[in-house]
């Protein structure tokens, strides 16, 4: 393991955030499983790391935890290093995805553990587990063993058990994973909620992109062990700064094109692409694209594209439809307002869309 | 499962084998009422009087209070021994951990009339034949392979992200072990120590190397009493001895299921 | 709600090299005193001699070895001991099959109930399944009695090789069930009615479908037997009453009786070198099985 000399760090501990990570990174053999993870998590935020499975979210958790040693790199908290401390010491708060309750204690005796060591005194101790027992709404269920719970009673027998010792921060990961997907979504907003109201740091590791946007403050992005974009949900989502975030958070389509002078052209559309030189992808998402009948009408400064419908989807609250358009297939999709004609396929249409909503990297 | 209909000829013959299979242990327990002098079956005629001999004897007596603390010792130590030294191999993973685990389960490859031998010439000139110590020693280089494989598959399938949570929790990892670790083992833990015990009071050969004229066990007492005489007091013995290994059986189903335990 | 402190670090900390070497220390000590000593020691004895008044010889020598492997008894001894032990490793295949086959076809508590029935004999210790066997076939025995009930004169029963067989037969049922057992997971009740439909007769169907499927679980067993067999110790001595000369009984008297130690270890190394042909064999049975 290579690590830098402590007073190296010095420097890194002041003006960043209340959790900061630096060149964290895990190697198992030569596969690197996470890569150079830089990141500030203010005090109080809630903030998701999401991206695709076997992307390195669990791992990078782990570290955080100290469950798992780093291969390089340094994890502060409150500017205090705690890179070497056993995961004991770390006075985090871990809920997982498999809930890991005692099976042999009851729900109060569960909750009571982080305390027990903790050595908080026998009344205090009672009092605090009644509460966050209440908190997580299962007073009266206290002496149940966690196989007499559902996966959603025991999911927050894990929330109280992890909270009630009042962590420096509390690290989730893929809390509801399996859940059904009702209580999946009470049980976020119930958990965004109580992180609000203990005003605690929080991260929630997630695959669900929804989970992600919907409850927290910010959004880190990662693939193949590697940060991609760390920004708040409408950062990430109206700008993303690579394709692969363009194309794992939302739903977008692609073109391909060639781009030369700041303009890129796909599928005969010329879109603004200044900086960029060679073969590129345009990007742009199906609901930001206006269908309309017919030849293409004036645009302004619109972008358009016109093709004919291939398929038309009604579903209710939207309607969608694929357009067979520049030798691609695009997807457009709409809310229903009713009394609207749902074009039948072979129609001629036009799509349009502003450039604003129009992504351009370089193609991989 | 499927329905599919058993032939009758499958139906005989495996009754006839049940029959072959269980009729010393079935014979066993009308001889030890009989009121014979000697053996035969039938016997002629009737009694208890068999079970109160066991009493009288002494010798029988003596050597049954060795064996119940034999086993019982070396259950003990088999757990001490053999709990430190899975917890090692399954989660430590020393390099080399299947190699050690092969080393540490080998002695059950070696026929026990092969590694009484060796043991005898080894445990001779120490002085540890006819001891209670030496008797210990022998029987925990076969009970501890049964604790060590035992207890390294009821570790490995335990859940690990149970004890993690416990210690990001805040819990050292000796409280981790015996205040999650453990308690979460207690199947896998009284399955050791039956086996173990049953193992340890069953044993023969070893012992028969290892006993002298100042100390013997149950079972080498018994081998020396039908070698001489095969008189109904062994019978009356047996169905005692059938009964204890019985209850040892009926505790272990309570605390861990039976099927758990002994057919994997 | 303010954050709990956690409690004071404690200063001892031991690297986990030495906390994998603490743990490991009580069993190593009693495996390297309890077994690598002994069998080293063993193999070092089995090359020493002993003088003709009995007093061992401290050398490095083979004369044991060759006194043994040119002696003709012992090498009827070891014949012999090959030959029962195959002989009664076949009996207890044929014995066993049936009930490992009907055990495998059974279901839910009846099952369980036989599967008790097949362990219990497992669990009870061998003088006393010994002792009942004396008890069936001594000569004032179950048998003996049943026949000269009937008018005939019974044959003898004990005290010979019969008895020992007819013992050792039963002793290591158990394990050849359970390792049929455990070979009849690949028997699938479909591939033999998948037989049965195209025609094959239902003996023809156990002999090319069940048999065949069967073979590793047979082929386990029988390893497991024939070492067991080879190397049993109670029964036999109790059942032939001394009159029967097998590997097992003669290194016990060379040991305890005669006290000729380095013959007692040169006999015990031909047993596990048959040991290692019988795994030998059975590994390339398997090959060719599978
Ligand atoms: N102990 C290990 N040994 C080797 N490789 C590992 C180990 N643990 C994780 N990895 C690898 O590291 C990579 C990241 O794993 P990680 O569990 O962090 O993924 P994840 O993002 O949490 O995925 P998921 O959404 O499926 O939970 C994976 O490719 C995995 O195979
Ligand atoms: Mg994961």
């Amino acid at each position: 393991m290579i690590r830098t000399a402590p007073d190296e760090m010095a420097g890194l501990k002041q003006g960043e955030g209340f959790l900061s990570l630096r060149g964290l990174t895990r190697r198992y053999g030569p596969f690197v499983a996470v890569d150079d993870f830089n990141l500030d998590v203010a005090k109080g935020e809630l903030v998701a790391f999401l991206g695709p499975s076997g992307c390195g979210k669990t791992t990078s958790l782990r570290m955080i935890a100290g469950l798992v040693p780093s291969s390089s790199g340094h994890i502060v908290v409150n500017g205090r290093e705690i890179t070497e401390v056993p995961p004991y010491r770390r006075d985090m708060g871990l809920v997982f995805q498999s809930y890991a309750l005692f099976p042999h204690m009851d729900v109060a005796r569960n909750v009571a553990f982080g305390l027990e060591m903790r050595k908080v005194a026998k009344a205090d101790a009672a009092a605090r587990v009644r509460e966050a027992i209440a908190m997580v709404r299962l007073t009266g269920k206290e002496h149940h063993r966690p196989s007499e719970l559902s996966g959603g009673q025991q999911q927050r027998v894990a929330l109280a058990r992890a909270l009630v010792v009042r962590p420096s921060i509390l690290l989730l990961d893929e809390p509801l994973s399996n859940l059904d997907a009702k209580l999946r979504d009470e049980m976020r907003n119930e958990i965004r909620d109580i992180q609000k109201r203990l005003g605690i740091t929080a991260i929630f590791v997630t695959h669900d992109q929804m989970e992600a946007l919907t409850i927290c403050d910010k959004v880190v992005v990662m693939n193949h062990g590697r940060l991609e974009q760390v920004g708040t949900p409408l950062e990430i989502y109206e700008h993303p700064k690579t394709a692969f975030v363009a194309g794992f958070v939302g739903r977008i389509n692609r073109l391909a094109g060639t781009a030369s002078g700041g303009i890129a052209e796909a599928a005969g559309v010329k879109v603004a692409a200044p900086g960029f030189t060679g073969p590129v992808e345009v990007m742009v998402r199906p609901h930001r694209i206006v269908l309309s009948a017919g030849a293409a009408p004036a645009g302004g400064d619109l972008h358009q594209l016109s093709g004919t419908v291939a398929r038309a989807t009604f579903a209710g609250d939207i309607l969608e439809y694929e357009v067979e358009a520049g030798g691609v297939l695009m997807k457009t999709e709409a809310a229903t307002r009713g009394g609207e004609t749902v074009h039948a396929p072979g129609t001629p249409v036009t799509l349009s869309w502003r450039p604003q909503d129009t992504f351009v990297y370089t193609a991989s | 499962m499927d329905e599919r209909p058993i032939s009758p000829a499958l139906k005989a013959s495996a009754l006839v084998m049940f029959i072959f299979l269980l009729a010393p242990l079935l014979v066993v327990l009308p001889i030890s009422f009989s009121g014979d002098a000697y053996m035969a079956f039938p016997p002629s005629s009737w009694s208890v009087k068999w079970y109160g001999a066991i009493f009288a004897d002494k010798q029988m007596t003596a050597a049954f209070s060795v064996s119940i603390a034999l086993a019982l010792v070396v259950t003990v130590l088999s757990l001490l021994i053999g709990l430190p030294a899975a917890y090692a191999l399954v989660r430590l993973k020393p390099p080399g951990a299947e190699a050690l685990g092969s080393l540490f389960t080998a002695p059950l490859l070696l026929p026990t009339i092969v590694l009484g031998l060796a043991i005898l010439l080894v445990f001779a000139p120490l002085g540890l034949l006819g001891t209670f110590q030496g008797l210990v020693a022998a029987h925990l280089i076969v009970t501890l392979p049964y604790a060590v494989r035992v207890l390294s598959t009821a570790l490995a399938t335990l859940p690990i992200p149970v004890e993690e949570a416990a210690s990001t929790l805040g819990a050292p990892p000796l409280t981790v072990f015996f205040r999650v670790t453990l308690p979460m083992m207690r199947s896998g833990m009284v399955s050791t120590a039956a086996l173990c015990f049953l193992v340890s009071f069953d044993e023969v050969v070893l012992s028969l190397f290892m006993t002298g004229p100042r100390i013997s066990t149950l079972p080498v007492a018994m081998y020396h009493h039908v070698e001489q005489q095969a008189d109904p007091m062994v019978a009356a013995l047996s169905v005692l001895l059938v009964f204890l290994t019985l209850a040892v059986v009926v505790i272990v189903d309570r605390t861990a299921g039976l099927a758990k335990t002994f057919v994997k | 709600m303010s954050a709990i402190a956690l409690p004071a670090r404690s200063a001892r900390r031991i690297g986990p090299t030495g906390v994998v070497m603490l743990l490991l220390l009580p069993i190593a000590l009693v495996n390297a005193v309890g077994f690598l000593w002994p069998v080293v020691n063993l193999l070092r004895m089995s090359f020493k001699e002993t003088q003709a008044t009995g007093a061992l010889i401290d050398t490095v020598s083979t004369a044991t070895w060759a006194t043994v492997l040119s002696d003709s008894f012992t090498l009827d001894l070891i014949a012999n001991s090959v030959g029962v032990s195959l002989f009664i490793t076949l009996l207890t295949l044929v014995a066993s099959y049936p009930i490992a086959l009907y055990l495998h076809r059974s279901t839910g508590l009846w099952r369980t109930i036989l599967l008790v029935l097949v362990i219990a004999p497992l669990l009870t210790s061998a003088v006393v399944r010994t002792y009942g066997w004396i008890a069936i076939l001594s000569s004032q025995g179950l048998i003996a009695n049943a026949l000269l009930f009937l008018g005939i004169t019974p044959p003898r029963l004990m005290f010979n090789l019969t008895g020992v067989v007819i013992g050792l037969t039963e002793i290591l049922m158990p394990y050849m069930i359970l390792a049929l057992l455990s070979g009849f997971g690949r028997l699938d009740p479909r591939f033999e009615e998948a037989a049965l439909t195209l025609g094959a007769t239902p003996w023809k169907t156990f002999w090319r479908v069940v048999v065949p499927l069967t073979a590793p679980g047979m082929a386990l067993g029988c390893l497991l037997c024939f070492v067991l067999a080879i190397s049993s110790f109670v029964t036999p001595k109790l059942l032939s009453g001394g009159r029967v000369f097998l590997l097992a009984t003669e290194i016990y008297d060379q040991a305890i009786v005669t006290l000729n130690w380095p013959v007692a270890a040169t006999l015990s190394m031909i047993v596990l070198v048959l040991f290692g042909a019988a795994l030998a064999l059975y590994t390339r049975a398997l090959r060719r099985i599978a």
